[in-house]
C-alpha cells in the first residue's frame, strides 16, 4: 500500500471514530468546550500515533520472536496504558495549560479502545514500523479532526430545540451516524479515484 | 442489596448500554448480525462476572481504584499508590480473562473468532468491564458481586441483541442463529430480504440505532435522564 493510500485510509476512509466505531465514548463524552474537545482528542491523537509504532515494536520485536502471541491482548493494554501515563507526564512538565483545559482523565485515556484498537489492527494487518507510524498519525488526525467536528456541530444543536429523550448524548450518537454516512463519500472507489488506480 | 435485587437492578434500572452508555465500541460494531452479538454478549458476560468475583475477592484493596486519579481522589501518597495497584491489579484482570476468551472461542469457533476481529481483545477496556471490574461492587459479598455482575451481563446482552436483531432484520433481511442439525442458522425475512434497508448494516446505522434506542430508554424509564448521567460519572 503506498504512503497516501495508507494516509487516506486511515485518516478519512476507515475513520477510527465513523468507520471502526473505536473511541467513540471518548469522543461523545469529550469535555464541553472546543478548547477542551481539542485537547482531549489531540492528545488521544499523539497517544495512537506513539502506540501504533511502539506496538509494532512489542509484537515484532517481542511477542513474536518469543512466541507469545496469545499475550498480545495483556500486553498491548498495559503498553497503551503506560504510554498514556507517560504521556500525561510530558504533558504536565512541557504543557500544563493545555492539559487542564482539557481535564484528560487518564484511567478513561490511558485504557481508550481507539489507541489499543489501532495496535491492533496495525500488527494485525503486518504493517512495517514506518507504515504504522504512518498509520497512527493519519488515524490520530482523522480521530482529532471527527471529534472537533462533533463538538462544533454538537454546540450549534444545544440551542435548537431537541426532544428531552434525545439531548445529550442519544444526540450525540445520532450525530455521528449522519456524519458517518457523510464519510461513506471516501469509499475505495473514491481512493481508487484519488490514486489514479 | 440482595442479590436478586442487584440482578434485576442492573438489567433495567441501570442498563449499562441504553442507559449507563457503556461499551459503546463493541456494542456497535458487532451489532450487523446477531450471531456477532450473541458471541461478544457471551464474552463480556463471562469476563464481566469473573472479574467481579475476582474483584469481590480482593475488595478492599482495590474497590473504588480509579478514584485515584480523579481530582480530589486520594491525598496521601501511600493511599494513591495503593489505589494505582489496585487498578493494575484489575486492569491486569480483565485483560488476562479476556486473553483466555480469545483463545477459546479461537480454539471452539474459529468463525465466531474472525468475525468478532479486533472487538474481543477490547472487551479488555470495555466500560462496562473496567468500570465493575475496577471497582468491584463495594461492600458485596462474592455472591452478591456475581449477580449484580451477571445482572450488568444480561442487561447489556439483552441491548446489544436487541439493537443487533434491528439492524440485522431490517438492514440484510434475515436473521443469524446458530446452525442446529438440518437448521442452517439464517432465517430469511420475507419481503425486506428482497428490499432490505442496507444503510442500516454500515457503522452511521448502528451509531443510529443506539441513539434511538438510548432515546427510547429514556422516555420508558422515569428516572432514566437523571440516572444515566450519574450512573455514568460514577463508572
Amino acid at each position: 500500500m503506498s504512503w497516501v493510500a495508507i494516509i487516506l485510509t486511515f485518516a478519512l476512509v476507515d475513520n477510527v471514530i465513523l468507520s471502526r466505531l473505536l473511541g467513540v465514548e471518548a469522543a461523545a463524552f469529550a469535555p464541553g468546550g472546543m478548547r477542551a474537545a481539542a485537547g482531549v482528542g489531540g492528545f488521544i491523537a499523539v497517544l495512537m500515533a506513539v502506540s501504533a509504532v511502539g506496538g509494532w515494536a512489542v509484537d515484532s520485536q517481542v511477542l513474536m520472536p518469543l512466541g507469545f502471541t496469545l499475550l498480545r491482548t495483556p500486553v498491548f493494554v498495559f503498553f497503551v496504558a503506560g504510554l498514556a501515563f507517560a504521556l500525561r507526564a510530558i504533558c504536565v512538565r512541557f504543557l500544563p495549560s493545555v492539559l487542564q483545559a482539557a481535564g484528560v482523565s487518564i484511567p478513561e485515556i490511558a485504557v481508550n479502545t481507539a489507541a489499543l484498537g489501532l495496535v491492533l489492527i496495525t500488527t494485525r494487518g503486518e504493517y512495517t514500523a514506518l507504515e504504522s507510524l504512518v498509520a497512527g498519525l493519519a488515524a490520530g488526525a482523522g480521530y482529532f479532526f471527527v471529534t472537533a467536528m462533533m463538538m462544533a456541530i454538537s454546540e450549534r444543536l444545544e440551542v435548537e430545540p431537541v426532544p428531552r429523550a434525545l439531548k445529550g448524548f442519544p444526540l450525540q450518537l445520532i450525530t455521528a451516524g449522519l456524519i458517518a454516512y457523510a464519510f461513506m463519500a471516501f469509499d475505495r472507489a473514491f481512493l481508487a479515484r484519488v490514486l489514479g488506480g | 442489596m440482595t442479590s436478586g435485587k442487584a440482578l434485576w437492578n442492573s438489567i433495567l434500572s441501570e442498563n449499562p448500554l441504553a442507559l449507563l452508555f457503556l461499551g459503546l465500541c463493541p456494542a456497535i460494531a458487532v451489532s450487523v448480525r446477531v450471531i456477532d452479538a450473541l458471541w461478544m454478549s457471551a464474552g463480556v458476560i463471562l469476563v464481566l462476572v469473573l472479574s467481579g468475583l475476582a474483584m469481590a475477592l480482593l475488595s478492599g484493596e482495590s474497590a473504588g481504584a480509579e478514584a485515584v486519579f480523579a481530582p480530589g481522589g486520594a491525598e496521601s501518597a501511600t493511599a494513591r499508590g495503593s489505589l494505582a495497584a489496585g487498578w493494575m491489579r484489575a486492569l491486569l484482570i480483565t485483560s488476562f480473562l479476556t486473553a483466555s476468551f480469545e483463545a477459546g472461542l479461537l480454539a471452539l469457533a474459529p468463525t465466531a473468532s474472525a468475525a468478532l476481529g479486533i472487538y474481543a481483545p477490547l472487551i479488555a477496556v470495555n466500560c462496562l468491564v473496567r468500570g465493575r471490574g475496577m471497582s468491584g461492587f463495594p461492600h458485596s459479598s462474592p455472591g452478591g458481586s456475581m449477580a449484580a455482575a451477571l445482572g450488568r451481563g444480561i442487561g447489556f446482552a439483552g441491548s446489544l441483541v436487541l439493537i443487533a436483531l434491528v439492524r440485522e432484520a431490517l438492514g440484510a433481511g434475515t436473521i443469524t442463529l446458530f446452525p442446529v442439525g438440518g437448521f442452517g442458522g439464517t432465517i430469511g425475512i420475507p419481503i425486506l430480504v428482497e428490499q432490505p434497508v442496507r444503510a442500516l448494516g454500515f457503522a452511521g446505522g448502528g451509531l443510529l440505532c443506539l441513539g434511538y434506542l438510548a432515546g427510547a430508554a429514556r422516555l420508558i424509564s422515569p428516572h432514566a435522564a437523571a440516572s444515566s448521567a450519574s450512573g455514568r460519572a460514577a463508572e
